[in-house]
């Protein structure tokens, strides 16, 4: 996975350094729980394992076993556990392993987490973050390797982040931990050794602001996580063709940057929308649908889609990657939608 | 493609329509705009015109038939075009009669066919640009997939038709125009006016003078006395800075063959309307023979510009910069107005000011407009304003 260089968005001042979306995540972690004694971390193989990942690699040796707890493989308990710190006025911070696995948790994020703000007339807060995976082809197979994102998305009382880069996931992430609301922050399990640039000063990124990752004329590619480096690879294949093609990552799904989309749907007049999870009912048919209807009369082709084939994913690695969208499958859309192929 | 008749929707809550009379039958040629059938709705019997010239080649309502507006009701084959490309027939109908749909058939929607899409392929932005720019998207020539009409493609129509060489009063029109409407702060006034005691000293006076009186020579007088009433709005924004302008030099707006010019009255307010009237006649006729001299145009300190002539009520007009306003002159006529509580019959006329936000404010060009009003009112009241 290649490094956009127009991912670079550092504050001009200060050093930048280029560290792993790993690197940057366990900074927003580290900071945060200096800056702030009530965040916490939990969840499976934490502590000394740092996560399968190795995302968390040393957190236990600065914060003990107080602040980073090793749960047992009990995803309803301590999503539950974490919900009441919240509400208590804690600030968890939970790691779901692989988001396959929220499915075990769902009561505690949909029916208590979202809910118990509203239900108690404001009294109560859920300022939870959960952290999670999404993404294909690891070779996981089908039970460790959904992207659920759009779940959670759906449900009112949540807010849901899918960095793409470095920079982008330590600003989201100390803004999901600042946050008063439950926050899902999917990060994708292939991303984690993907290097950019970070700052080494302190900085955070608003939720509900897109980012243009490429700058383009004749097609919008909005892309979600991972797939924002599919768009830009796709970006890279159309520029060969003559066409230039703007990436725009929504960063955040919920809340989210309609503005930004829109504006660049108007200035192409084609877009396609790229996300991981599946295509039937996904994410990319909720932003295809809003860029339809407020874009529309600045429109010259369909808003398309594209996302993982309606399959479960397979353990086959042949057949695995013909599940996820590929930059030549976004740049044969693209080329399609500008009468091109 | 061949062409649709439609059952049109002549009211707004109107369904159906019936068909009255063919005044064509099938087979026979019609051109556009031509009587081609009689429909009678709920209100009214109305003759419905050709939509296109060619061959009413089908006709798919009878005499009598009630019809759901929007649906089609007949073929017009255009000229070149072959019976074979007309939409399969009804599938409800035997083709020897397929002119004749029953009300039935025409009202259950299943059994009638679809007709042919004439709505041409385009994008959603072509199609708003289409109508933006008044262009009928039939007329387009698509590029893009399928053969769908993309914006480039009604962008490339204004490319290709190019833009006939201006004339130089028309181009310096443009220029001025543009130039003060973006720069420009404009305000507008508007006041509607008594004209009975102008429409009588335009009579009488016009018994006496040698020279032809309009209205505008007038307003010409009136308007350059209050602006001296008003020396504030007889100015005009200088760097930053407002200036009065010592003499009272009345622009008139005149249109001719080639653009708008503003020819000058100057020191109007000294004249008597005779010579008012003379030198507007000797500028109108140098302005229409294109030999405006360059005095004739310059030192104006106050436009007015009159529509009435041309039917028009009211209107607001563009400041004519760097001057401070513009007066806008609508049509004298006869209308109802409130006095005492009770409708009368007056001569009116609608005045309407646009000023420069820099130099007038709304209350000192209120101000202006009630003397000017008040004096259009009761042109008598000129003897009374002395210097």
């Amino acid at each position: 996975m290649s490094t956009p260089s127009a991912a670079a968005r550092g504050p001009a001042v200060g050093t930048v350094r280029e560290i792993t979306l790993a690197q940057a995540i366990r900074e927003a972690l580290a900071e945060e729980m200096r800056r702030d004694p009530r965040v916490f971390l939990l969840g499976e193989d934490v502590a000394e394992a740092g996560t399968p990942f190795k995302v968390l690699s040393g957190l236990v040796d600065e914060f003990g076993p107080q602040r980073v707890i090793d749960t047992p493989i009990s995803e309803a308990g301590f999503v539950g556990i974490a919900v009441g710190a919240a509400m208590t006025g804690m600030r968890p911070v939970v790691d779901i392993m692989f988001g396959d696995f929220l499915t075990l948790a769902m009561d505690q994020i949909v029916n208590q987490a979202a809910k118990v703000h509203y239900m108690s007339g404001g009294k109560l807060k859920v300022p939870l973050v959960i952290r999670t995976t999404l993404g294909a082809t690891r070779r996981s197979a089908a039970q460790h390797s959904q992207s659920l994102h759009a779940w959670f998305a759906h449900i009112p009382g949540l807010k849901v982040a899918v960095p793409s880069t470095p920079y982008d996931a330590k600003g989201l992430l100390k803004t999901a931990i600042r946050d008063d609301n439950p926050v899902l922050f999917f990060e994708d399990k292939m991303m984690y050794q993907v290097k950019g640039p970070v700052p080494e000063e302190e900085y955070t990124i608003p939720f509900g602001v897109a980012d243009v990752k490429r700058p383009g004329r004749d097609v919008t590619l909005v892309a979600t996580s991972s797939m924002v480096y599919v768009a830009l690879e796709a970006a890279e294949l159309l520029e060969q063709d003559g066409i230039s093609a703007e990436v725009v990552d929504p960063r955040t799904i919920f809340p989210l940057d309609v503005e930004t989309l829109v504006r660049s749907a108007r200035k192409t007049g084609r877009v396609v929308v790229v996300d991981e999870g599946h295509r039937r009912y996904g994410v990319t048919a909720e932003l295809a649908a809003t860029i339809a209807e407020e874009a529309f009369y600045d429109l010259e082709a369909p808003v398309r889609r594209v996302g993982a084939l309606d399959v479960p994913v397979p353990f086959s690695p042949v057949l695995e990657d013909q599940t996820v969208p590929t930059p030549e499958q976004v740049a044969s859309v693209a080329r399609e939608l500008c009468g091109r192929n | 493609m061949p062409r649709e008749v439609i059952m049109p929707a002549l009211g707004m809550a109107q369904e159906t329509g019936k068909v009255l009379r063919w005044w064509r039958s099938e087979g026979e040629e019609v051109r556009q705009g031509e009587p081609l059938l009689e429909v009678e709705t709920d209100k009214a019997n109305v003759e419905i015109e050709s939509p296109a010239s060619g061959v009413l080649a089908r006709v798919l309502a009878r005499e009598g038939d009630e019809v759901p507006v929007g649906q089609v009701i007949g073929w017009i084959l255009l000229p070149g075009e072959e019976p074979s490309e007309l939409p399969a027939a009804p599938v409800s109908a035997p083709a020897a009669a397929a002119a004749a749909v029953s009300t039935e058939e025409v009202l259950g929607p299943p059994t009638v066919a679809e007709p042919a899409p004439v709505r041409p392929r385009a994008s959603p932005k072509a199609r708003r640009l289409a109508r933006e720019m008044g262009v009928d998207l039939r007329s387009v020539q698509g590029s893009g997939p399928g053969g769908a009409i993309l914006a480039s493609d009604l962008q490339r129509l204004t490319e290709a038709a190019p833009a006939s060489e201006l004339p130089h009063v028309w181009k310096l029109m443009a220029e001025r125009t543009a130039r003060a409407w973006s720069t420009v702060p404009h305000f507008f006034l508007q006041r509607d006016v008594r004209a009975d005691r102008l429409v009588a000293w335009h009579q009488a006076l016009r018994q006496r003078l040698q020279v032809e009186l309009t209205y505008t020579d007038l307003l010409v007088k009136l308007v350059a006395t209050a602006l001296r009433a008003h020396p504030e709005v007889n100015a005009r924004w200088e760097d930053g800075r407002i200036r009065r302008l010592p003499d009272v030099n009345v622009g008139i707006a005149v249109a001719t063959e080639h653009g708008l010019v503003v020819p000058v009255v100057h020191r109007a307010d000294e004249l008597p309307v005779e010579r008012i009237a003379q030198r507007r006649a000797e500028l109108v006729d140098r302005a229409r023979a294109g030999r405006l001299r360059p005095e004739d145009v310059d030192g104006g300190t106050f436009t007015i510009s009159n529509l009435g002539m041309y039917g028009v009520d009211r209107f607001l007009a563009v400041v004519n910069a760097p001057q401070a306003a513009i007066l806008s002159v609508g049509r004298l006529a006869d209308r109802v107005v409130a006095e005492e509580g009770r409708p009368v019959v007056r001569p009116t006329l609608s005045l309407g000011l646009a000023c420069d936000h820099r130099v007038l404010d709304g209350a000192r060009a209120a101000r202006f407009l009630e003397t000017l009003a008040a004096w259009v009112e009761e042109p008598l009241a000129l003897l009374d304003f002395g210097r």
